[in-house]
């Protein structure tokens, strides 16, 4: 299956993407919240999504799916379109709705042998130390998950393994949105070693005044505002904790939270 | 096809006691807001959303059934309001989209 059956099969446009039609697409998951497409949403996928906001963009950018499917008819935002060229990612609109978009897929998928896994990606062979800084702005949710798509994009540049920078990606992605959620501003530092990758981020916020509760799976403090941008579900923390080799959170009520995550290369 | 045939058929997880009633249609989302606008009664809502706010939404809209896919744990919040509005509240370790196509399969929709 590529992405040019699945534009015909939703009568789609090509709002992004159109040099990239004969892209294969390995999977397809279909959901408005954004922490389950980084927990769950495997790489190659396409994401069929009634968001049609550019946090649906970088979340399946940071968990390497070809492209995103926006439903209902709804209209991209710039944010999304500028995002999806950016980072060439395959964007769709169309008018049905989630279920008809899955039963017309599905057609299309059952006549289609499934695509080529995609082979492991070479080793790299450059070991480099590497150590960058940045700010990320508490309310900001214009420019949410910049730093981690400039996180990802340094990794990249870097040579490691896919499989570890979609980790680094979708953990780093999850902290920034607390931050943007929640704080009020903080400082992120990506540290590369030849053995280890290492992403802090210190807030001044509210702190979290019972850091094992926040860590389960759905429990959430978020305002209705946070869950309509498909974030705010419960599954942050949870996220982290699966992606990372180590995580490590302090936390002070009234002064700020700090988050260390630590990735074996 | 009623919600007591579709438990049966899909091996959905009855997460309340309610009255059995028949299916006319399927909506997905997990957006509650989207299903407010957009839902119509009698359909079969499904959602990886949990949250307690779905059980006033699918009263609201008088869907058949809400279906929570993807294995997602209901917090026990929510069970409750189920409960105590009858909104009958089922539950899927499948993800939305291979529900979506076992549901088509049944000829629902």
């Amino acid at each position: 299956m590529n992405m040019r059956m699945i534009r015909e099969a939703l009568e789609a446009s090509v709002i992004e993407g159109e040099d990239q039609m004969e892209l294969p697409v390995e999977h397809v998951y279909a959901s408005d919240l954004m922490s389950d497409v980084l927990a769950f949403g495997k790489p190659h996928s396409v994401l069929l999504t009634g968001l049609a906001t550019q946090q649906s963009v970088i979340s399946a950018h940071m968990a390497e799916f070809r492209g995103v499917v926006f439903l209902r008819g709804k209209k991209s935002t710039d944010g999304a379109r500028r995002f999806a060229r950016d980072h060439r990612l395959v964007l769709l609109s169309t008018g049905f709705d989630t279920y008809e978009a899955c039963v017309r897929i599905e057609a299309i998928r059952k006549g289609t042998p499934a695509g080529p896994e995609a082979g492991a990606d070479p080793r790299p062979d450059a070991e480099l130390s590497l150590s960058r800084d940045f700010c990320i702005m508490g309310g900001d949710y214009a420019n949410a998950g910049s730093v981690s798509t400039e996180v990802k994009s340094i990794l990249k540049k870097i040579g490691l393994d896919p499989r570890l920078i979609r980790r680094i990606a979708i953990s780093t992605y999850e902290g920034e949105m607390n931050v943007v959620m929640h704080a009020r501003r903080a400082k992120a530092r990506l540290t590369v070693t030849p053995a280890m990758v290492q992403v802090t981020i210190e807030d001044q916020g509210p702190g979290i005044p019972d850091v094992e509760l926040a860590m389960q799976e759905g429990f959430t403090t978020a305002t209705e505002e946070m869950r309509a941008m498909g974030f705010g579900s419960g599954m942050g923390l949870p996220n982290i904790k699966k992606n990372a080799d180590e995580m490590r959170i302090d936390s002070r009520v009234g002064e700020g939270t700090s988050l260390e995550m630590k990735f074996r290369i | 096809m009623d919600t007591r045939e579709l438990i049966e058929r899909l091996q959905l997880k009855q997460l309340n006691q309610f009255k059995h009633r028949s299916i006319d249609g399927v909506f997905i989302s997990d957006m509650v807001s989207d299903t407010m606008a957009r839902a119509r009664p009698g359909n079969l809502w499904l959602t990886m959303q949990t949250y307690k706010s779905i059980i006033p939404a699918a009263n609201l809209v008088d869907v058949a059934a809400v279906v929570v896919t993807s294995g997602k744990e209901v917090p026990a919040e929510t069970v409750e309001l189920a409960a105590r509005y009858a909104v009958p509240l089922l539950w899927s370790e499948l993800p939305t989209f291979e529900l979506a196509v076992k549901l088509h399969a049944l000829g629902i929709g």
